[in-house]
């Protein structure tokens, strides 16, 4: 599989401040890679960097197996970025931004194409309104066609879904989905909403202070055997009273709210579910926390450094 | 670079504030006009009683002179509006967020900054003509035409009316080094802004204390005088200074200083390479953070 970015040993220092350190990790063809860290942990400093509007202080990078710093001209051809907000000029239409910045990336789409974009993005019955009228939602979906007009290989999108409401969020990651299964383009997405990248994202670099902490795949950051359940029955005195004298007390946890919560292996939850049930307990819902949402405050506030995942 | 210019122009003229530059050089020079058209003989009556006894024969007020007037008090404000383009281009762009997708571009950073700069001289060259047009055609075709006289400081010039437009052609292309050059401050100050606020106050702040400096007749400023953009800014006038003879006739189609002409026109064309060179400079080293 072609590797798409190589960053090697990448820095950038602002006097004493480490924005990011020796930051390394690999970016293969037809990855959406999940960019995680809190806010202020080198992110966006990182992706300013694989564009070029930002000097590392030491490091290399390669995309598509040329060093950036050689070959900018043509490594920028082949990539489409949103950097944090959509900002785009208010005065003209979202057409003639969407023109404009595909004649900035070195095409000539015709007004079929121009369209077929707007079009793709739901923004084809606006298209020749000014940009000021527009939602955040909209910006951000016109951002996204000024990052593909170009048909990039590489997409790099910065906090994708900053600022909007949930249905712009879920219009964010289908369209990540699609052009990631359909398209065929690798994707680097950052983004603190560890929810969000868990649904999209094929592989995951989670870093702090401008440190790797873990990079691998979402199925190996997780241990199965530590999947954290959490009961809501109609009686949970009744389920906790049962449950403390079972085989299953070992895997109760101290409760956070009502729910009662267990950590178990991931294949033993049907086991219990069935138990529960012969036990008579009313069910009202049985499911596995979000594993990543633990499993990065735990990295993230430990401050272990973890070696990396290497498939 | 051609493309990158192309951009530049488009997004300039497709911004209404672009034209409320035209507009207010319009309404000015219009006003201006209207005032030496209703109150203008008394004007020039005015001008001749300085003089005591004085007989001149033809049309004192004719569009040659109103022009001369307009372009004195015009050459004065339109730096101010070609400030409020320049000084915009790149800080306009940070304020706005385009400026790091601009940068992420396909394009050398020295390329965008250039054909930012030419963008900027387009628009300065699109200004003065506005102005040429409207302060010596118009006001010709309302005032006629006749021989230019200008009262200066020690002395009266009489210029033939047959050799008065060259000179016109002259005062406005020098006008153009001497616009630029004020463009090529805010441009400079706006690589360090994030705002266009700043790089505007700044520039206007430079020009008055350049101005203040120049004219303070003071030894310590009178030294650095000669170094100041503004001190050549003027010069534009000297097109209509002609050469006299032995027997103080004046030399018709005749410059009295041409080389003090060429050395203001070499001075600020050195702030100008200067101050871009310094842009292209800034710009390349500068972390796009905005």
């Amino acid at each position: 599989m072609q590797q798409v970015v190589q960053v090697t040993n990448l820095s950038k220092h602002y006097k004493n401040i480490k924005a990011v350190d020796a930051l390394s990790f690999t970016v293969n063809e037809g990855d959406v890679y999940g960019f995680l860290g809190q806010n202020g942990a080198g992110k966006s400093t990182t992706i300013r960097m694989l564009l070029t509007l930002i000097e590392p202080t030491q490091g290399d990078i390669k995309m598509f197996g040329l060093k950036l710093n050689q070959h900018r001209k043509t490594i920028l051809q082949s990539v489409g970025a949103i950097i944090e907000k959509p900002d785009v000029y208010k005065y003209l239409s979202a057409y003639n931004n969407l023109n404009l910045f595909a004649r900035m990336s070195g095409i000539h789409p015709t007004e079929k194409k121009l369209m077929q974009q707007l079009e793709m993005v739901g923004l084809k019955e606006r298209a020749h309104d000014t940009v000021k009228t527009f939602s955040q939602g909209m910006k951000q979906r016109l951002g996204i066609a000024i990052a593909l007009i170009h048909d990039p290989r590489l997409i790099i999108l910065d906090e994708p879904t900053n600022g909007l409401d949930p249905q712009g969020i879920a219009d964010v990651r289908n369209l990540i989905l699609h052009l990631s299964r359909e398209m065929k383009k690798t994707l680097v997405v950052s983004s603190h909403l560890l929810n969000e990248m868990e649904q999209v994202a094929t592989r995951l670099l989670i870093i702090d202070k401008g440190k790797k902490l873990v990079e691998g795949t979402t199925a190996e950051l997780f241990d199965p055997a530590q999947t954290l359940l959490e009961l809501d029955s109609l009686n949970n005195t009744e389920a906790l009273l049962l449950l403390q004298n079972s085989a299953w007390q070992t895997a109760l946890q101290p409760q956070r709210s009502n729910s009662l919560l267990l950590k178990i292996h991931r294949n033993a939850i049907p086991n219990l579910h069935v138990w529960l049930v012969q036990q008579n307990i009313k069910i009202v819902s049985l499911q596995s926390r979000h594993s990543l949402e633990d499993y990065f405050l735990q990295v993230t506030s430990s401050g272990q450094h973890v070696a990396a995942f290497t498939n | 670079m051609w493309q990158l210019l192309q951009i530049e122009l488009y997004k300039i003229f497709r911004r209404p504030r672009t034209y409320i530059a035209f507009v207010a050089v319009a309404v000015l020079i219009t006003i201006m006009q209207f005032g030496l058209k209703v109150d203008g003989q008394e004007y020039a009556d005015f001008m001749l009683q300085s003089l005591g006894n004085f007989d001149v024969q033809g049309k004192l007020l004719n569009g040659y002179m109103v022009c001369y007037i307009v372009l004195q008090l015009m050459l004065v404000h339109v730096p101010l509006l070609v400030t409020l383009i320049s000084a915009d281009l790149i800080s306009g762009e940070a304020n706005i967020g385009t400026l790091r997708l601009l940068m992420a571009k396909p394009y050398s950073r020295t390329s965008i900054v250039v054909s930012k700069f030419c963008a900027v001289c387009v628009y300065t060259l699109l200004l003065l003509i506005w102005v040429a047009f409207l302060a010596l055609f118009v006001s010709v075709v309302i005032f006629g035409k006749s021989d230019l006289f200008l009262m200066k400081n020690e002395y009266i010039v009489l210029i033939r009316q047959d050799d008065v437009f060259w000179r016109y052609g002259c005062a406005f292309c020098f006008a153009f080094v001497a616009l630029i050059t004020v463009a090529s401050v805010g441009f400079f100050l706006s690589a360090f802004a994030e705002n266009s606020i700043g790089p505007i106050v700044t520039t206007m702040s430079v020009i008055i204390l350049f101005t203040v400096l120049g004219t303070l007749n003071l030894p310590v400023f009178q030294a650095i005088s000669p170094y100041l953009f503004t001190t050549h800014m003027v010069t534009w006038k000297e097109f209509f200074d002609e050469k006299v003879n032995a027997n103080n006739e004046a030399l018709a189609g005749t410059l009295q200083n041409l080389p003090h002409i060429i050395h203001s026109v070499i001075i600020l064309l050195i702030y100008i390479v200067v101050l871009v060179s310094a842009t292209v400079w800034v710009m390349k080293k500068k972390d796009i953070l905005s």
